[in-house]
């Protein structure tokens, strides 16, 4: 008997582009989080801080997603909490991410020039309202389409948490879970890969559109 | 209680020649598809600038696709989509195929940054001294691009050696395929797993300390834009 | 010598150039002034075919700069230019900036191209920067750098545009002590420039450009110190 693509294979890969989608924004917040308070961090005149964190960076960003997420696991395993694959993935992923944006956020904050920060003391505010007032607002701005780079690529590697089996299955998983079915790889393969394109491009368009309000309201130089 | 568990690294030190082959061919795998990627890259970015629509079109939706869409999509296509054509591929040349379609996608953004990055009165001057078009680009621009592209190469280098470890989804045995196929022989994913990484942290540092240093001596004193 | 005739030249919509006729001989410098936007920069470019122009002729010793039958590379070895923003080439020493264009265009051999580059460094100033990079300069040694580069070649003419504006002002006088020396040498130049002291003192003529077309030309002194037209009046009155 040959199997063929229904309404409701269709609708089977919404439902897996809806959990790239809710992975994406789960872990793209926390590890933005983490990342801001690593990459901050790193900008403190603290030698050890630096280094430490400098290598935990290093790690994460030479070793495959892959390998991190079945090194996570076993781990959580070994110390007698296992984790739902889901949840470990989803874990994984921030921790992974928050690598890539440490580093964004470090450049970001850097950006503003000393003499900026030093104009913005000597008009007496203090660290915190030089951080918040100043250096925050410059820093978005200069490595938002960084940031968003690294969104970008945050939602294709969700694709790898397959190698978990996690369940409910991502928009890839759930293209393979029916590609074993109909046996029909390319247009599957094919209609996946538009998925995600579809996906890329509304995040570019939606994250072009706000630095051109900076740029309207000349908050970009 | 992570105290009942106990480590045997042994296990995996027996494998030890295995792994060196796993990651071998990892490094084969990497080095190939920059190469390979590099060479479309140069084209691509020469086709970005053409005045024939198609050859724009074709440079532009590489470029995309390879972009926007999952590595691991991309060499699954390589493996099981292009069947529908009649071509079967071998896991080694669905994974070298799709990481290289891949890196010449984000190389020829990384070399058309580079041009960018030059201003055009560098042209203008080497001109204005009497050099011909093709001097001016040989001798004033193209040693500048090279300069400004160097190090987002390597990081590309990385990413491709990163992203040959998706071949173990397809059952190529490179560094993180053999790892799984190890550990599933032996049941101890933890140890195997863990020195992989360690091995992936060695390459990849090696290569980073290296071109650190080769820019150190090519650009030493040079400006950087 | 250098002949100008109704000159046109538009980038877009915007005319930039609206009929230009100037002639500068053998061993004369020749300042152009006037405000920024007027066409004076553009010009330079025009005359040694960085540009191409939209109507009217230029030429150089009697070749006509536009021609398609005139070989624009071998034209511009008779042709330096400088520019405001120095342009050195940052990947090359001092030395190898200004002998690469003596050994790819005029084939000498190494040897005498660094020999000639060590001569003209040495010239303007620089003879103990020979193995520094551009980065390593600063902007008034950079400029004279680009001097020297320009000069290795032999030119018969010399193109300066705005080459002070980008200096720090205690690093103009270097620059302009190196044009001045050139000046005495009888090196033929046209120069664009805001500073006027030094086109009273060094040009031997000097033209006005306003909005695209030249305003007024007469002898340096004379425009100077008693420009004629109302317009030039206003210029020189703002800025002196």
């Amino acid at each position: 008997m040959i199997y063929t693509f229904t309404t409701n294979d269709f609708w089977f890969m919404v439902q897996g582009a809806g959990i790239t989608f809710v992975l994406t924004i789960a872990s793209g917040f926390l590890g933005t989080v983490m990342g801001f308070l690593i990459g901050w961090a790193r900008t403190a005149p603290n030698f050890l801080i630096y280094h430490l964190l400098g290598a935990y960076i290093d790690v994460i960003r030479s070793v495959p997603l892959i390998i991190q997420f079945v090194l996570f696991n076993s781990f959580m395993a070994i110390l007698g909490y296992p984790l739902n694959p889901f949840i470990s993935g989803l874990i994984t992923l921030s921790i992974y991410i928050s690598g890539y944006v440490a580093e964004v956020v470090k450049a970001g904050i850097e950006s503003t020039p000393r003499v900026t920060r030093l104009a913005a003391r000597g008009l007496g505010m203090t660290y915190f309202q030089d951080f918040y007032n100043i250096v925050l607002p410059i820093g978005v701005r200069t490595v938002f389409p960084a940031w968003t780079g690294l969104m970008l690529g945050l939602m294709k590697d969700t694709s790898l948490i397959a190698v978990l089996g996690a369940t409910p299955p991502e928009l890839l998983r759930a293209s393979q879970i029916i590609i074993n079915r109909i046996q029909e790889p390319l247009m599957i393969l094919l209609g996946a890969g538009a998925f995600y394109f579809v996906m890329c491009y509304a995040i570019t368009v939606f994250a072009k559109r706000y630095e051109q309000g900076w740029e309207q309201k000349k908050e970009i130089a | 209680m992570l105290f009942e568990y106990t480590f045997q690294w042994r296990v995996v030190w027996k494998h030890w020649p295995e792994l060196v082959q796993g990651g071998i061919l990892t490094l084969q795998i990497t080095i190939l598809s920059i190469i390979l990627g590099l060479a479309i890259a140069s084209v691509l970015a020469v086709l970005q600038d053409s005045k024939y629509q198609t050859a724009r079109g074709i440079a532009s939706t590489w470029v995309a696709l390879a972009r926007n869409t999952p590595a691991l999509l991309q060499i699954y296509m390589a493996y099981f989509g292009l069947g529908a054509f009649g071509i079967h591929l071998s896991p080694y040349a669905a994974v070298l195929g799709a990481i290289t379609f891949n890196n010449a996608g984000y190389l020829t953004e990384i070399l058309r940054g580079g041009f960018n990055s030059i201003p055009a009165s560098q042209k203008y001057a080497a001109l204005g001294l009497g050099l011909s078009k093709n001097q001016a680009y040989v001798y004033v621009v193209l040693p500048q691009v090279l300069q400004a592209v160097f190090l987002p190469i390597m990081n590309q280098v990385i990413w491709a050696m990163l992203g040959t470890s998706l071949g173990m989804v397809i059952g190529l045995q490179e560094l993180t395929g053999m790892t799984t196929f190890l550990q599933s022989q032996t049941f101890r994913p933890f140890e195997f797993y863990f020195i992989a990484a360690c091995l992936y942290l060695v390459i990849a540092k090696l290569a980073t300390v290296l071109a650190q240093l080769v820019a150190a001596y090519w650009f030493k004193g040079k400006a950087t834009r | 010598m250098i002949e100008i005739r109704d000159v046109h030249k538009s980038f877009g919509k915007l005319e930039v150039l609206k009929g230009i006729d100037l002639d500068v001989e053998k061993g004369e410098v020749v300042c152009l002034i006037g405000a920024s936007g007027s066409g004076k920069s553009t010009l330079l470019l025009c005359i040694n075919a960085l540009e191409r122009i939209d109507r009217g002729k230029i030429f150089v010793d009697d070749i006509d700069v536009h021609s398609p039958q005139t070989n624009q590379d071998h034209l511009r070895r008779k042709l330096g230019i400088i520019f405001q923003q120095f342009n050195a080439f940052p990947h090359l020493t001092a030395l190898n900036n200004v002998s690469l264009a003596p050994r790819k265009v005029l084939k000498m051999t190494t040897t005498d191209a660094q020999e000639l580059a060590v001569q003209h460094l040495e010239r303007v100033g620089l003879g103990d920067k020979v193995d520094q990079y551009p980065a390593q300069l600063s902007g008034g040694q950079q400029q004279r750098l680009a001097i020297a580069r320009a000069l290795a070649m032999n030119p018969d003419y010399l193109l300066l545009d705005e080459v002070t504006s980008a200096l720090d002002p205690e690093l103009v006088g270097e620059v302009l002590d190196t044009l001045r020396m050139l000046a005495q040498d009888g090196m033929t130049m046209i120069a664009v420039t805001h500073e006027m002291p030094f086109a009273r003192e060094v040009a031997d003529r000097v033209a006005f450009f306003h909005e695209g077309v030249i305003h007024e030309v007469g002898a340096a002194k004379d425009l100077i110190n008693s420009p004629k037209k109302k317009r030039t009046q206003e210029f020189l009155g703002n800025i002196l």
